[in-house]
């Protein structure tokens, strides 16, 4: 039993170390695809929208996602 | 004369209206296309320009060109996505579920044929055995509970969308499936680690011999009521490790290759990868239940081994007597419970 919880935490240990790992090398798919002539909008401002049903359309955007449209970070999913 | 201007004025407009298709002839020359869209040269306008057909005879695969740094955005067509698509949404589901439902039923069968088997009393029945050490034991469940992880957590990429969203909603799903993810990616590391461990720990005693294949033809235990002979590791025990050994290779690599997209493949090859993950997946998963079944439920006293690490010296003589004769052979006073190698899991 001992053997056992040793080796559970161990699993959680080590995902986690992993984790911190991984993410600290990598990028959103807007910065590491935007160039200087090229600006690809952020998770949340693309095609379905930050609630995952097209919106916002014309007079429902907020002014959140205007400031996303102007390329201003927020804080997206990590796919 | 207002009669003669009349008249004149008569004889210039039919002179004009007869005169009128000579003069718009060249301009009708120039755009041949008739009322019915057809060329009245007999063919197609478009015949001759480029189609799919054609680029297709060109390349595998029809791509533009773009300015941003990802360049596989230009690609446009790619009809092996095709194949793909239609083994990951018709055939996986069906083998996945025929493969993993197949086993459960095989081994509910076996176990309404066969029962529990169970070990006869002996004199030794009562004193124990080491048979894993703390390490082993250590390596064994930090592997086996992050299969168990990466197994749910793959098989929800599969049946999640058909089985668990209808019941719980997209949106319970859509949190669920994302830390499913989570745990698939970051648990894979500790899961190869394992592998990587049991490999070094065991593989001594799981270099097949002739003693493997008495065992097999004796049926391994499985058949009446003897027990054949068995070193450390009887023929069947080897199957499992050289099976996690094998497919914890391969879906590690594969693994690999996708926890890193495109750093080495292309789309081709990161469809071949998902493929090959996919299928050892569910036949690693119809592998482990039957490992599971036959150290539980399916044998008395094999779950000791892993438990506590210690079995009935009844059971370890009955299962594996020539190991039990060499590990009484290292001591003087019968049965042994000294650790053999170093344990730093406890």
């Amino acid at each position: 039993m001992k053997a056992f919880a040793i080796a559970v935490a161990a699993a959680i240990a080590l995902g986690v170390l992993a984790m911190l790992a991984l993410t600290s090398s990598q990028k959103f798919a807007y910065q590491a695809f935007a160039t200087s002539g090229a600006r690809v909008s952020e998770p949340g401002t693309n095609l379905v929208g930050s609630k995952w049903n097209g919106l916002p359309v014309l007079g429902e955007a907020t002014v959140e996602d205007h400031d996303k449209v102007k390329g201003e970070a927020s804080h997206p999913k990590r796919s | 004369m207002r009669r003669a201007v009349t008249l004149f004025s008569t004889l210039v407009l039919a002179a004009t209206l007869l005169a009128a298709p000579g003069v718009f002839a060249p301009a009708q020359a120039q755009s041949p296309q008739q009322q019915d869209g057809l060329n009245p040269m007999g063919t197609k306008p478009t015949a001759d320009s480029v189609n799919e057909e054609f680029l297709f005879k060109q390349a595998d695969k029809i791509t533009g060109r773009v300015s941003i740094p990802d360049q596989k955005s230009a690609n446009l067509i790619q009809p092996q996505g095709r194949e793909y698509r239609a083994f990951r949404e018709s055939w996986l589901p069906w083998i996945g579920a025929l493969g993993i439902l197949g086993m459960i039923g095989a081994l509910g069968a076996f176990f309404m044929w066969r029962g529990r088997i169970l070990t006869d009393d002996t004199q030794e029945s009562g004193k124990k055995i080491l048979r894993f050490n703390a390490f082993e034991r250590f390596a064994h469940w930090m592997t086996a509970t992050c299969f168990i992880v990466l197994s749910l957590s793959g098989l929800n990429y599969i049946f999640g969308k058909r089985l668990l969203m209808p019941v719980i909603g997209p949106e319970a799903f859509g949190t669920l499936a994302q830390w499913a993810k989570y745990s698939h990616v970051y648990l894979a590391w500790p899961f190869m680690l394992g592998v990587v461990i049991m490999v070094a720990v065991w593989v001594k005693d799981n270099i097949p011999n002739r003693i493997d294949w008495a065992w097999i033809k004796a049926g391994g235990g499985f058949i009446g009521h003897g027990h054949p002979h068995a070193e450390r590791f009887n023929a069947g025990q080897k199957g499992v490790f050289w099976m996690v050994a094998g497919f914890g290779a391969a879906m590690g690599v594969t693994g690999l290759m996708m926890l890193f997209p495109f750093t080495v493949l292309d789309i081709n090859g990161m469809q071949v990868m998902q493929v090959i993950h996919a299928l050892i997946g569910v036949a690693f998963i119809v592998g482990i239940l039957a490992h599971i079944y036959i150290g539980t439920l399916g044998m008395k006293g094999a779950y000791d081994a892993m438990g506590s690490g210690e079995v009935d010296l009844a059971w370890a003589r009955a299962h594996h007597d020539l190991w039990v004769e060499k590990e009484q052979a290292k001591t003087l006073s019968g049965p042994q419970l000294k650790v053999r190698h170093p344990a730093p899991a406890e």
